[in-house]
């Protein structure tokens, strides 16, 4: 025979009962060992619910084909472009993205915009990589490993730390091509998310300054003698959070 | 345009994750839940504008549903229904994981595979519900929006859910530790 307080205590464990009833339930335990005991069997069903049972994540091929569909119905490119610091401005002020993009201005030349092939090259790359077969050459979470590896085998030098305190878990490291160049990648986790970040030595070539492509958002930007370019299913906002973090890391090496 | 298509992006590609495991759930098929999917992405992305702001995730998901629900009915109408089928794709299989051991993944996988064949079997109405809370941890009162169903029912779906789940699931692991 139940206790007749099982719904409540369900409804407690659910979070949905006000302080009052919350305190009450809480007396109703020290008292009735048979709902102490339907709360151990609750949660250790939540905890099998939440840690064992499979949670779906969407694949790469649906997110191309919603990014196909969805360009259907888009009249225009969605990559927004520059053409000079009156649109910059004007782009500025309108989003939610303000700040990030007033604090990118900084570290971005502004040209004349091309770049078209290489967002379907880098997106591609980001693809690739989460098919797994080829996410990481060098696995490691530290970048005094990291950093020395792509120095070594992509002949380039991006600056590399784990941002794990900030929620950016520094993964790894491999080589990828773009548009022909070699580029140096770092791979960072952020939650269940992937997020790629490619440096290359680019030479004058425009980019655009944020890019999104099948629901992946490309944030690029420039220092010293390098491009990069981060690319993600997460948040444009947690990209670019990413980005700044990694503008500051350049500062400090190059104070360095 | 391009803005609205960006915004759009910004907000609802996020959660992704979320519709596709609330298609996987209800549809037991993961073919059928990217088709879900897709139909649902591309229904919310018309009825954007009519989105009235807050959190997004419970308007996609009410959207998955129904999807789901349409695409049932075309199903029974063409007379045949998914059965729960095993997992085609389990965890990790997207991305290597950096988690635990092999030993550990694997003895959790076979556990995980368990009681995801033991969820597949709860009936739709217990099964929905039980995902949207566990697995998405959504409130009461936006399970019940989602599922059109009073907040009474939610709780009561809920608590036959997890009676149900409950008495397969002890009894297998007990069974497994008898061994």
């Amino acid at each position: 025979m139940p206790c007749e307080r099982a719904q409540q205590l369900e409804a407690y464990l659910d979070g949905e009962l006000d302080a009052a009833g919350a305190a009450e339930v809480e007396s109703h335990l020290e008292t009735c060992s048979e709902c102490r005991q339907a709360k151990a069997q609750f949660e250790e069903l939540r905890t099998a619910l939440r840690e064992k049972a499979t949670y779906h994540r969407a694949g790469a091929p649906l997110r191309a084909r919603i990014g196909a569909a969805l360009d259907k119905e888009t009249p225009r490119s969605v990559v927004r472009r520059f053409s000079g610091t009156r649109a910059l401005w004007t782009g500025a002020a309108g989003g939610a993205t303000a700040t990030a993009l007033a604090a990118s201005l900084a570290f971005f030349l502004f040209m004349p915009v091309a770049g078209d092939p290489l967002i379907t090259d880098i997106t591609n790359a980001h693809l690739r990589s989460l098919a797994s077969e080829h996410l990481i050459d060098v696995v490691s979470t530290d970048r005094h490993t990291v950093k020395p590896w792509l120095a070594a085998h992509a002949d380039l030098s991006p600056p590399v730390a784990d941002f794990s305190r900030q929620g950016f878990k520094l993964v790894g490291g491999r080589v990828d091509f773009l548009e022909g160049v070699r580029a140096a990648v770092t791979v960072y986790r952020h939650g269940a998310h992937v997020v790629n970040v490619f440096a290359w030595a680019n030479y004058g070539e425009a980019l655009p300054e944020f890019a999104t492509r099948n629901g992946y958002h490309i944030v690029f930007w420039r220092s010293g003698n390098l491009t990069f370019c981060a690319i993600s299913d997460t948040s444009i906002d947690d990209i670019l959070a990413l980005s700044r973090l990694l503008k500051g890391l350049s500062q400090t090496d190059a104070r360095e | 345009m391009d803005d609205r298509r960006r915004r759009f992006e910004a907000q609802a590609l996020p959660h992704l994750d979320a519709a596709i495991n609330l298609a996987r759930w209800l549809t037991r098929s993961d073919a059928d839940a990217d088709d879900v999917v897709q139909d649902a992405m591309m229904r919310a992305w018309r009825a954007y504008d009519g989105f009235r702001g807050g959190d997004i995730r419970p308007w996609l998901l009410t959207i998955v549903r129904n999807c789901w629900r349409t695409s049932l009915g075309d199903r029974k109408r063409r007379g045949h229904v998914a059965l729960p089928d095993e997992n085609t794709r389990l965890p990790g299989d997207e991305m290597t994981d950096s988690g635990p051991s092999p030993e550990s993944s694997a003895m959790r996988n076979a556990e995980g595979r368990k009681l995801d064949a033991i969820i597949a079997t709860l009936p739709d109405e217990f099964r929905e519900v039980l995902i949207l809370r566990e697995m998405e941890d959504l409130s009461y009162r936006e399970i019940a929006a989602i599922t059109d169903v009073p907040l009474g029912t939610v709780m009561s779906r809920l608590a036959r859910a997890r009676a149900m789940l409950r008495e397969k699931w002890l009894g297998e692991v007990e069974a497994s530790h008898a061994l």
